[in-house]
């Protein structure tokens, strides 16, 4: 499903900040994706979901080349990922409702269809009693989970998640993973970039870092004592 | 799926996407004053345009089918020379009628230049014939004239060719810088569109990127603009050349206008000219945002 040959990326005309990366990441699996502040984690996720192009190499996903993707088929293939955004990405002038709505208004989904998605996907992330307040009122954590509500309510195929309890307290951290545990027990693909490796470790999943501009398999610590 | 507060029912009504993107009222007021203002030009653009045409029709029309024939010749000989003239005439093809003017209508036709009933016998005026042509078999000028001389007439034939060429190309000069006006107002509508929207997506930029990144395609994008700018321009537009066709209906200094356009001579198309108008400045708004969105999403990639 998602497959990076020998690919390398760069902002402009910098030096590489990825080189090399192969990486295979199986439809239907929970992986994570760990490494340093700075190693590349953000960059390789915005290749994922279409934000940037590899500066080299070749990136597959649903068995497309996706530097071969005209624009129209980029904003289709974006319907099919659900994207957790280190800064939530949330619109200040929207309601936590309607924030949570986007991916299905984009698709052109009737209001009264979805309306009722909406508001069951908002109580799944316990925030069932304020769909009606603005970001700008919510606190980082209730930010998080309208985001990762956002990113799941169109039932995507790839949920893609930045840092998510990177903003949050680990009662909280604890109940985002399980959320993604359990998008991925309906069989969604979900790749996970994050630094916190004691929570990574707590999940027994297959591990990709970031080392040196390219992937290596495992955390840093097994690699160390390997 | 799971709910750690239990499943409520949807009570809140979730926005249509009418609201995705917070445009400011201010810049809708500026755009509504700038179409109002270019609408209300081109009105008197096009009633120029038109009225221009019109009269050089006029002009052309009015000349076209008549021709003159100037008899000089001393008053013994005149009768005689006018006689000769008008047999020529009469029996040349593509002409209809040749009749002589009278003394009378001679001196009408000099009064503007001389006052009052100028004396003939005084003057030496020359004996003029009107002739009628036949307007879908005109004759050759020069055909006419050499047959004049031919018979020694003394008789010099006048097509107006010349002067109506000369009003024709005046009133079609006119009429051209018209519709440039006009067309330089509808330009100036999409291009004060589309500055507008480039304007506007700038300051919207983290509202476009998290669309885009949901999945919206370029045209959704260029919807929510369109759709904007379209009822702005229309309303502009209506406001505009509302205040325009007041000004033709109450204003008597322009009647001369008035009386140069058919459409404002006939008051029931007046509703469909300024439906027209309304429905072209929406137009014209709604292609200049379209183009405006689509051209900054493609350049911002």
């Amino acid at each position: 499903m998602i497959q990076f040959e020998n690919v390398g990326f760069r902002y402009k005309r910098g030096p590489e900040v990825l080189q090399n990366v192969d990486l295979e990441i199986p439809a239907g699996s929970f992986q994570f994706i760990t490494g340093a502040s700075g190693a590349g984690k953000s960059s390789l996720l915005r290749m994922l979901y279409l934000d940037a192009e590899p500066s080299s190499g070749r990136i597959s996903l649903f068995g497309r080349d996706v530097t071969t993707l005209t624009r129209d088929e980029i904003a289709w293939f974006r319907r099919r990922i659900g994207v957790v955004f280190q800064d939530f990405r949330l619109l200040d002038h929207l309601s936590a409702a309607e924030n949570v709505a986007l991916p299905l208004t984009v698709a052109g989904v009737r209001e009264s269809a979805y309306r009722d998605n909406v508001t069951e996907m908002l109580h799944w992330v316990g925030l069932g009693d304020k769909m009606d307040v603005r970001p700008p009122e919510l606190s980082g954590g209730e930010k998080q989970r309208v985001a990762i509500a956002r990113a799941v309510v169109a039932s995507p195929d790839i949920i893609l998640a930045d840092e998510p309890t990177g903003s949050v307290d680990p009662a909280m951290a604890e109940r985002i993973m399980a959320l993604f545990v359990e998008m991925n027990r309906l069989g969604k693909t979900v790749l996970v970039a994050s630094h916190d490796l004691a929570m990574i470790e707590q999940h027994k999943l297959p591990i990709n870092t970031l080392q040196g501009g390219t992937v290596v398999v495992g955390t840093p610590k097994k690699r160390r004592s390997a | 799926m799971t709910t750690d507060t239990g499943t409520a029912p949807a009570t809140s009504t979730i926005r249509s996407k009418g609201a995705l993107i917070p445009f400011q009222a201010s810049s809708g007021g500026v755009m509504l004053l700038i179409v109002a203002a270019m609408a209300f030009l081109a009105c008197f653009a096009l009633a120029g345009a038109l009225a221009t045409t019109r009269i050089a029709a006029t002009w052309t029309d009015g000349l076209a089918g008549q021709a003159t024939v100037r008899v000089d010749a001393t008053e013994d000989d005149r009768a005689r020379r006018i006689s000769l003239v008008l047999d020529i005439l009469r029996d040349t093809e593509g002409i209809v009628d040749a009749r002589a003017l009278s003394e009378r209508d001679v001196a009408d036709l000099l009064t503007p230049w001389f006052g009052g009933t100028p004396d003939l016998g005084e003057l030496p005026a020359p004996g003029i014939v009107a002739v009628t042509l036949d307007p879908l078999d005109e004759p050759d000028p020069s055909v006419v004239q050499a047959r004049l001389d031919g018979a020694s007439a003394g008789a010099i034939y006048d097509d107006h060719g010349r002067w109506r060429n000369r009003a024709a190309r005046a009133a079609r000069a006119i009429g051209s810088l018209s519709w440039w006006a006009l067309g330089l107002t509808i330009a100036a509508i999409a291009g004060a569109v589309f500055l507008v929207v480039s304007i506007a997506m700038s300051a919207h930029r983290g509202t476009i990127e998290a669309l885009r990144l949901s999945g919206a395609e370029d045209r959704f994008v260029a919807n929510l603009y369109q759709k904007r700018f379209f009822w702005l321009g229309g309303l502009g537009g209506l406001i505009g050349s509302g205040l325009a066709f007041a000004a033709f209906a109450g204003l008597d200094a322009l009647a001369s206008v008035r009386a140069a356009l058919p459409m404002l001579d006939a008051p029931y198309y007046w509703p469909l000219a300024w439906a027209g108008i309304v429905i072209a400045c929406g137009g014209i708004a709604l292609l200049a945002a379209r183009l405006a969105v689509m051209t900054t999403l493609r350049h911002r990639g």
